[in-house]
Parts: C-alpha cells; sequence; structure tokens
C-alpha cells in the first residue's frame, strides 16, 4: 500500500507498505520505506502491540513506545509542516501557490487592506492585515511587483485558501 | 489542634466560560456539593467542559460577541436558570466590571471581587496612580490616556527610549507594543489602538518606560469578604511570546533563596490588594529589574491561567477558595502562617500554534493520548475528535510538574512533554522540548525577552522524522486490521 504525503507546497513523499504480517490477535509486523528520487531509503521494520486497549510500537520488541490511537488521519504534522495524506493514489490540481498569490493560510477576518491595484509593492512588505484568534497577522508579499487585483474587502470573514491578492512580478 | 474546614449549603452555580478553565471550575463546584452549570454554543455544540457539568444550558449564538461576550444574554439564562452565582473564569466577562454589576442588582452573587476593584484595577491609569497613593512603587510614564501620535511622541521623547505602547484596558498582554524608536511609535501608535479597540471596545493608550532584561513576577493573592487578605508566593512568567506567557514556574527561580526579597514583594501586593479592599482571588504582577527592584505593572482581578502552579506548591485549592469567598462561606485559613509552600513547580502552556513561528494554528485533533510521570497535572480541554477552531484562544491545555527541587521539575516536564501524543494538530511541543533542555533556562537565568534573544524556536529539528511518521501509519494499518 503507498502513502502519499503532500505539504502545503506540494512537494510530495512516498511511503511504501511492503509487507504485513500477522503474528497473532494483537501483534502484527509491518515493513516500511520511503521512496525518494526513485530509490528506496529508509526501511523499517515495525511492530504493532495491543496491550490493555492501547498500541504500542516497537522496531524490535524489547522497546515500546506508545502511540495515539487514531484513524487514518486526513493530515499529519511533522513539528511545523503539514502534510496531507493520500492512501493509495495521487491526487491532482495541488499545485503550491504561486509567490504572488496571497492566500489565506488560516480562517480570519480581513482588519486593513493596505496596498491598492496597480501599487508597486518590495518582498516582506505587508499588503493585508488578516485577524485570526484574537491576533493580528500582517500578510506580506513574496514578491517585488505590482498589485493586480485585490479580491476581498475589510470586514470580510474568509475560510482557510481563500485566494485575498494577486501581486505580478516585474 | 486539628484545623477544621467549614461546611456551606448547596447552590446553584453557573460557568459563563469554555474549555479547561470551564472544566476546572465544575470540578471545583462539585467537589464544594454545588451544582455547576455549563453553556454550550452553536459553534461548539460538543464543548469539553459539558462532562463535569450537572446541568447544560444553550447560549444561542455562533461568534464571541453572540455568546461569552454578551453580557444580557448570560443574565437572562441565569435568571431563567435560577442561578445563585456565576464564574467568569478567566477572559470574556471575568473583568468586567459592568457585568458584575448588573448581576449583582439583579441578585445574582458574582465570582470574583467587588466591582469597585474591578474597575479600578482594570484601568491602568488609576491603578497606578492607586499603587502610586499606596507607596507601591511603579514604572516611570504616563497615568492617563495619551490622545494624540505627537503626544506620545513627546513623552517618549522625555521618559527615553526604549517605550511601550500599551491599551489602557489591556491585559493578558494583548494590546501592547515595544517601540525602539520615534519612528516606531508612529508606525505602531494606530495598530495598536485598533487592536485594543476590537478586543476591549476601548482604544485608549498609555506610553511608558521599557525596563531592560525585566522579569515577569506575579504574587497570587486571596481575600475574603471580613478582610482577610493572604498572599500564595509569587510566580515567574518570564517566558513569553508576544508578551503572553508560555513557560511558568513557582517560586521564582530568579528571587531563589532571597527571603527578604520574597517577604517585601509579597507584602507589597497585600499592601496594594488593602488599598482596593479586594475580597476574592487576583493576581498582583510586577516588573523585576536586574537588581532585584520590583515595579507594580498590573492586577488582575480574576483566577489566571497559570493558578494550578501555586495550588501545587501550596497544596490549596484556589478557585474553592474564590467560591467560597464569593459566597461569603468560611475560607477556612487561619492566617497568613497556615500558607506554606514545598518544592518547586513548573507549567508549560501547550498551545495550538506553529512552533517556529508561534502563529496559530487551528486544526483538528485525530490522536491524543498521554503517558506522563507520576504526579503530572494536565489541565486539558482535548479529547481525539476535537476541532480547534479560529474563534478562541489557541491555549488547548496546561501541563504542570512538581518536583522537590527545580532540576525534579523539570526532569519530570521533559519526560511528561515526551509521553504527550498530540496527532493532526501543530503544537508548540517542539519548541517547549527545545527550551526545557535549554542551558540558559535550566539555570533559571533568563528574562522575558527570553525567546527573542536565546531563540529556541531556530534550534527545533524540523527535518523529515520517518520513524514517527511510519510509526502513525503502522498504528493506522494495525487498527485497520482489527487489532
Amino acid at each position: 500500500m503507498r502513502t502519499y504525503l503532500i505539504d502545503d507546497e506540494g512537494k510530495e513523499i512516498i511511503v511504501d507498505l511492503t509487507r504485513s504480517k500477522v503474528h497473532d490477535y494483537n501483534l502484527v509486523e509491518f515493513d516500511y520505506q520511503t521512496l525518494e528520487d526513485n530509490k528506496q531509503t529508509n526501511k523499517e521494520t515495525m511492530w504493532v502491540k495491543k496491550v490493555s486497549g492501547q498500541y504500542f510500537v516497537s522496531n524490535d520488541q524489547k522497546n515500546w513506545a506508545k502511540i495515539p490511537r487514531q484513524d487514518l488521519p486526513s493530515r499529519m504534522i511533522n513539528v511545523n509542516t503539514t502534510y496531507s495524506i493520500f492512501r493509495g493514489f495521487k491526487p491532482s490540481g495541488l499545485a503550491g501557490a504561486d509567490e504572488g498569490e496571497l492566500l489565506t493560510k488560516m480562517p480570519g477576518k480581513i482588519v486593513k487592506i493596505i496596498a491598492e491595484v496597480g501599487q508597486e509593492v518590495k518582498k516582506g512588505e505587508t499588503l493585508i492585515i488578516l485577524e485570526a484568534m484574537k491576533m493580528e497577522n500582517e500578510i506580506k508579499s513574496g514578491l517585488d511587483g505590482v498589485v493586480k487585483a485585490i479580491h476581498v474587502s475589510e470586514g470580510d470573514a474568509l475560510e482557510q485558501n481563500v485566494l485575498m491578492m494577486e501581486v505580478e512580478a516585474k | 489542634m486539628m484545623i477544621r474546614q467549614p461546611q456551606n449549603e448547596s447552590r446553584r452555580i453557573m460557568i459563563a466560560n469554555r474549555g479547561e478553565i470551564a472544566s476546572r471550575v465544575a470540578k471545583a463546584c462539585r467537589e464544594l456539593g454545588h451544582t455547576p452549570i455549563g453553556l454550550w454554543t452553536d459553534n461548539e455544540p460538543e464543548a469539553t467542559h459539558l462532562q463535569f457539568c450537572d446541568e447544560w444550558v444553550h447560549l444561542e449564538g455562533a461568534s464571541n460577541a453572540e455568546t461569552y461576550l454578551n453580557p444580557e444574554k448570560i443574565l437572562k439564562i441565569a435568571k431563567e436558570n435560577n442561578v445563585h452565582a456565576i464564574h467568569p473564569g478567566y477572559g470574556f466577562l471575568s473583568e468586567n466590571a459592568d457585568f458584575a454589576r448588573t448581576l449583582e442588582a439583579n441578585g445574582i452573587t458574582f465570582i470574583g471581587p467587588n466591582t469597585e476593584a474591578i474597575r479600578v484595577m482594570g484601568d491602568k491609569a488609576i491603578s497606578k496612580r492607586l499603587a502610586n497613593e499606596a507607596g507601591v512603587p511603579t514604572v516611570p510614564g504616563t497615568d492617563t490616556a495619551v490622545p494624540t501620535v505627537e503626544e506620545a511622541v513627546r513623552i517618549s521623547n522625555d521618559i527615553g527610549y526604549p517605550v511601550l505602547l500599551k491599551a489602557v484596558a489591556g491585559g493578558g498582554g494583548r494590546g501592547m507594543r515595544a517601540c525602539e524608536s520615534e519612528a516606531d511609535v508612529r508606525a505602531n501608535f494606530e495598530a495598536v489602538g485598533r487592536e485594543s479597540l476590537a478586543a476591549f471596545n476601548n482604544g485608549d493608550l498609555l506610553v511608558e518606560k521599557l525596563i531592560l532584561n525585566p522579569r515577569h513576577v506575579e504574587v497570587q493573592i486571596l481575600a475574603d469578604k471580613k478582610g482577610n487578605i493572604f498572599h500564595f508566593f509569587e510566580r515567574e512568567c518570564s517566558v513569553q511570546r508576544r508578551h503572553q506567557k508560555i513557560i511558568e514556574e513557582a517560586p521564582s527561580p530568579f528571587i531563589g533563596n532571597d527571603e527578604a526579597v520574597r517577604q517585601d514583594l509579597c507584602e507589597t501586593a497585600v499592601k496594594l490588594a488593602k488599598a482596593v479592599d479586594y475580597d476574592s482571588a487576583g493576581t498582583v504582577e510586577f516588573i523585576m529589574a536586574e537588581d532585584k527592584s520590583f515595579y507594580f505593572l498590573e492586577m488582575n482581578t480574576r483566577i489566571q491561567v497559570e493558578h494550578p502552579i501555586t495550588e501545587e506548591i501550596t497544596g490549596m485549592d484556589l478557585i474553592v477558595c474564590m467560591i467560597q469567598s464569593a459566597l461569603g462561606d468560611e475560607l477556612g485559613i487561619p492566617s497568613q502562617e497556615f500558607i506554606t509552600r514545598t518544592g518547586h513547580a513548573i507549567e508549560c502552556r501547550i498551545c495550538a500554534e506553529d512552533p517556529i513561528t508561534m502563529l496559530p494554528a487551528p486544526g483538528l485533533v485525530t490522536g491524543f493520548e498521554t503517558n506522563f510521570p507520576q504526579g503530572t497535572r494536565f489541565d486539558h480541554c482535548m479529547y481525539k475528535g476535537l476541532e480547534v477552531t479560529p474563534d478562541f484562544d489557541p491555549m488547548v491545555g496546561k501541563l504542570v510538574c512538581k518536583g522537590i527541587v527545580r532540576d525534579v521539575a523539570l526532569r519530570k516536564m521533559r519526560a511528561a512533554l515526551d509521553g504527550l501524543f498530540i496527532e493532526g494538530l501543530k503544537t508548540n511541543k517542539p519548541l517547549l522540548k527545545e527550551i526545557l533542555k535549554e542551558e540558559k533556562f535550566c539555570e533559571g537565568d533568563y528574562s522575558t525577552s527570553y525567546i527573542k534573544e536565546i531563540a529556541p524556536q531556530d534550534k527545533v529539528d524540523t527535518s523529515f522524522n520517518h520513524h514517527r511518521f511510519y510509526t502513525v501509519l503502522a498504528g493506522v494499518e494495525a487498527r485497520r486490521m482489527g487489532i
């Protein structure tokens, strides 16, 4: 079974489950590996055991680490990167956002729009102030260029991944 | 002689809050034999705190302004449900004097201090003036609202940079901005005013001098309606980001064994509380300079997020005491000497946020499990399937560890963080783990600019952890196979 992990920028990591073996009603063994540039890396054998209703995992059947019980999540977190999870298929149309496209990273409310259409902006310049979770976030330009279009207005409440503004490179 | 605790009659107490603190208050109510009544709103029908309440009431509305921040609606529901008292928790209406006054007028007890104390302490300018009158030292700066940018710049030039712009009605670190130069003051004046207008419905700002390498030290106060005021020693909350605390400890490692400073600090706090006839649980916040001289910052007229560490070192239940005090029951504390402290406690706030940028990151909790060392306390509102929405504060839990000395508390905290599993949600756990093994923090040598100076977020390892992903996938696969 192949699992695709795709992050916000569209980079993908492919994890293959190459072998699974059931040893007992509460003990299974899995072989995992990662596919990178058509090379198989990071091969690991994982044992999963259920003890008193909780799941434990081990590489060597000696050291067991507890794992949270969960169903297949739609996303997984590695420290600060969020991966979308797809099992067995690779989705299409998941291109990463262009640097000039300002998307909402989280749901929030537009407090102030600083730039105007046609205005020249520099990389790192604050263009929009978005309020989310009681905080004002400054949305900055990803490149030097000219504001091409503004799709929102002040006071708008937005969902995640909404296009707020487009900046065209000079 | 055995010290006996007083009995009290049973009452109906409504909790006008949500999340972790609502659960905590509900537990205290049940302990005292009161009936805790929980509220649920349209945007959170499966609120975690409801499982600890005896009765649930629907609070219509989907935004905070329509629900927990709406005094009329809460009062109406309280009257309909024959409520004797309301506990506001922290945040929301906890420091709203008008709300407390309205409740009083309708014969409902507000579990908190008297309205006059809330009013005085809620206004930074008035509280500073009162502190000066009571002989409590304060930080140089204005004590009345600054109307214009020009005025702010003039005052800043007078007292010298760096200066701090802060909201008159602010709290919890919100509506505050440090300015290094005149240009900074001009750039930030409008934004801070707007932020505080949105958050506290009051856009007035103050200007004051910024103390270098300050430590944030606060004293827990508890008072009853009969004029007894006790202190519960100090807490240090210097590890902050965006002026909001993330790690707190008690007692302060900076004060350490300096009992004279500790005594002076705690007595000063009690003196201030006496000056406003304080009659509930509250916190007097001080800023401590490098020479251990301290200045009054503000008084929080509510229970605070970090109250558990004080409970851990003193063995007292502050929420229980707060309820007893508000309802006019006996506290069961014979004297200040009755309150003693042992050991050292540390609290880490677990927030749904990016560990590097420290910006809020809402999401769905797909897995939650704990494996803690003995004696760990985790006050939380987590469960598998919880949707952390941007409507509320990103804090989802408070991890508290106590040890006989600071090193033991740190050791326990490291083990506790290792044993805290939250899947599907970005949390600040990797950052907290970095801080807890960072040398300066372990020595207790840090100031409020710790995060800025040491930048522990840069040390967080962000490389792809294959083993971790295999673990999660193997766990999911095993469950799918039916073991």
